[in-house]
């Protein structure tokens, strides 16, 4: 585990000085950010400014599933898309062939190879804006709140990564996979309001076809105690088969990559 | 201990399987519901074993089956029938202990990151394959002063020129001291200074560590100076295998007499004429045809000088694609 720790560890070094090598995108990612930010308590104020509860969400607690979009947000884009579309791009160029030639679990490293750090400034705002909200609701969620926040948290975040790898392991067979990633990058943004609001058919697949849910709002649910035992249950039960199904689902692609591929 | 073959290859056979469509649009429709799936032969029958230690290079037109043979040797290809073991692994298990004892370089594609100095993009190869910070010190040491790394280290990969980039990028990969080396078309678009550069370095590697080369080029000039033995692959099939040398005498039906004279002479009865200058008349001759030939010429004419050369690899090698593509 320590060494893994320490492979991540250099990655996300290279990654800084990487990334350090553009200052620009640094300014552009506050502005960024700051947009993004301002959009979503735009809409959160004007909605509120016609109604004291939106389905049973109060504003404080939207703006906790605000805080958890941004913070998962943030860790998505930071972590796993990058990795996910330079995975895409290897497999386009042959690239790939050398992390297959790599003693290390080729998964492993096409998950961690690419950080974009800027997208840390998306995890403090969020995690800025759940302080934000809990000072304005006036209390702290218990001990077993926070646990189950923190499990949710996790498992969302498993649940996200799983798809996807699974979405950009489909680049094996379907080169041009990049825009599918812009499809979920977009799908995500409805995150922004906690998925009880839409129509059934729509909460059907932001639940099942793309898990947002799952991601944004069950951890939301968790720190204003909304979630039921069954529900966090589930959730990390799915997170685990997702992760196991997205494994093997990787595995089976890096045999048809071996078998097929010229 | 038994002394281990570096390479083991035995009956190897790879059938590609891709899918065809005629050109057109109907076709490209048609073929979104029913895929027209034809089996392509990469590699078919290949035997040969490698010794530790040797430099072997692979030679065959584009599209013979090199690189395929090359990537299952590396373990990134299934074979469809037959045996390989490099190193006594069998390398499409991608086993850590055999990765940690391979290097795979392609000349054509890229592994350094780009906008990052070259020294870190070593420095993860050394998180990857867990170097041990002393081991790494002296071999980044060495290969820097072997191939002048010093002043390129520090610089982002996307300002260095091709040559530079490739010398970092065969660093880069041999920086956890690999055993066996694949290197496919490692000169491949560089100047001859560079090129040169390379093979000398590439020796100077084989020398020092005893480290197995497979090498495939499209430079003769290359596999001339590195390779004693050649692997001749066309359409998948091994052609030839062997030394260099024999090579020429096995498939080059004609050798070459270079002849000086005192005075011009009419040199077209005694073979065909390849060139001539002032003083110096090259001959084409069939083998068979030389001792007489060369007496013949010494007794009819004032000879300065003459000499009985094979002719170059190169054309050689050549001969022999373009016979088989008649065949």
């Amino acid at each position: 585990m320590r060494t893994y720790l320490r492979l991540l560890w250099t990655f996300f070094r290279v990654s800084i000085l990487g990334e350090l090598a553009y200052r620009a995108s640094f300014w552009l990612q506050i502005v960024e950010s700051l947009i993004d930010l301002g959009t979503a308590l735009a809409f959160v104020s004007v909605v509120f400014s016609y109604t004291r509860v939106l389905n049973g969400w109060s504003a404080d607690e939207l703006l906790t599933l605000i805080g958890v979009y941004f913070l998962i947000g943030g860790a998505i884009n930071m972590i796993i898309m990058p990795g996910m579309n330079r995975l895409i791009e290897q497999v386009r160029q042959g690239t790939l062939d050398y992390v297959l030639t790599r003693p290390e679990d080729a998964q492993l490293l096409v998950s961690i190879q690419q950080i974009d750090m800027w997208k840390l400034l998306d995890v403090l705002l969020g995690m800025a804006l759940l302080v934000g909200a809990m000072l304005w609701h006036g209390s702290l969620p218990g001990p077993l709140q926070l646990l189950a926040f923190a499990l949710t948290l996790l498992a969302g975040a498993v649940i996200i990564y799983s798809f996807v790898l699974f979405l950009a392991t489909l680049s094996f067979w379907y080169v041009r996979m990049e825009n599918i990633l812009v499809i979920f990058e977009s799908m995500y943004e409805a995150g922004r309001w906690p998925v009880d609001i839409y129509p059934g058919w729509l909460r059907a697949i932001l639940t099942f076809v793309v898990p947002v849910a799952f991601a944004v709002t069950v951890p939301a649910e968790a720190l204003t105690a909304r979630l039921t035992w069954l529900v966090l249950a589930g959730t990390l039960l799915l997170a685990a088969l997702a992760l196991l199904a997205s494994r093997l689902f990787w595995r089976f692609a890096i045999r048809y990559y071996s078998g097929a591929s010229a | 201990m038994t002394a281990v073959a570096a390479v083991n290859v035995v009956h190897l056979r790879k059938v590609y399987r891709v899918y065809e469509r005629e050109a057109g649009l109907g076709a490209a429709l048609r073929a979104l519901f029913q895929r027209q799936m034809q089996e392509i032969v990469g590699v078919d029958d290949l035997t040969f074993t490698i010794e530790p230690g040797e430099i072997i290079g692979f030679l065959g037109p584009n599209g013979a089956g090199k690189t395929t043979t090359l990537k299952m040797l590396a373990g990134l290809l299934y074979p469809s029938a037959g045996e390989v073991r490099v190193l006594g692994y069998i390398p499409w298990r991608r086993e850590r202990a055999f990765l940690r004892q391979i290097a795979l370089v392609m000349g054509q594609r890229q592994q350094l990151i780009w906008d990052i100095p070259v020294i870190d993009s070593f420095e993860l190869n050394r998180a990857i394959y867990r170097i041990p910070p002393a081991q790494y010190r002296r071999m980044l040491d060495e290969l820097a002063d072997l191939l002048e790394l010093a002043p390129l280290l520090h610089k982002p990969v996307r300002n260095l020129s091709l040559g530079e980039r490739m010398k970092c990028e065969i660093a880069g990969s041999l920086l956890h001291r690999p055993q066996v080396l694949f290197l496919d078309e490692p000169t491949i678009g560089l100047d001859i200074v560079m090129q040169r550069r390379i093979r000398d370095f590439i020796r100077e590697y084989n020398r020092r560590t005893g480290a197995t080369v497979l090498l495939t080029s499209h430079y003769m000039a290359d596999v001339e100076a590195l390779c004693r033995r050649v692997i001749l692959i066309h359409h998948g099939t091994m052609l030839f295998d062997g030394d260099l040398t024999r090579l020429v005498e096995r498939f080059s039906p004609y050798k070459t007499i270079v002849v000086r004279l005192e005075e011009p002479a009419d040199l077209r009865p005694y073979g065909e004429v390849l060139s001539q200058s002032e003083d110096q008349i090259t001959l084409r001759v069939p083998k068979s045809a030389v001792a007489r030939a060369t007496a013949r010429l010494l007794t009819d004419l004032p000879v300065l000088d003459l000499s009985v050369e094979d002719p170059p690899i190169e054309t050689v090698i050549e001969q022999i694609f373009t016979q088989e593509e008649v065949v």
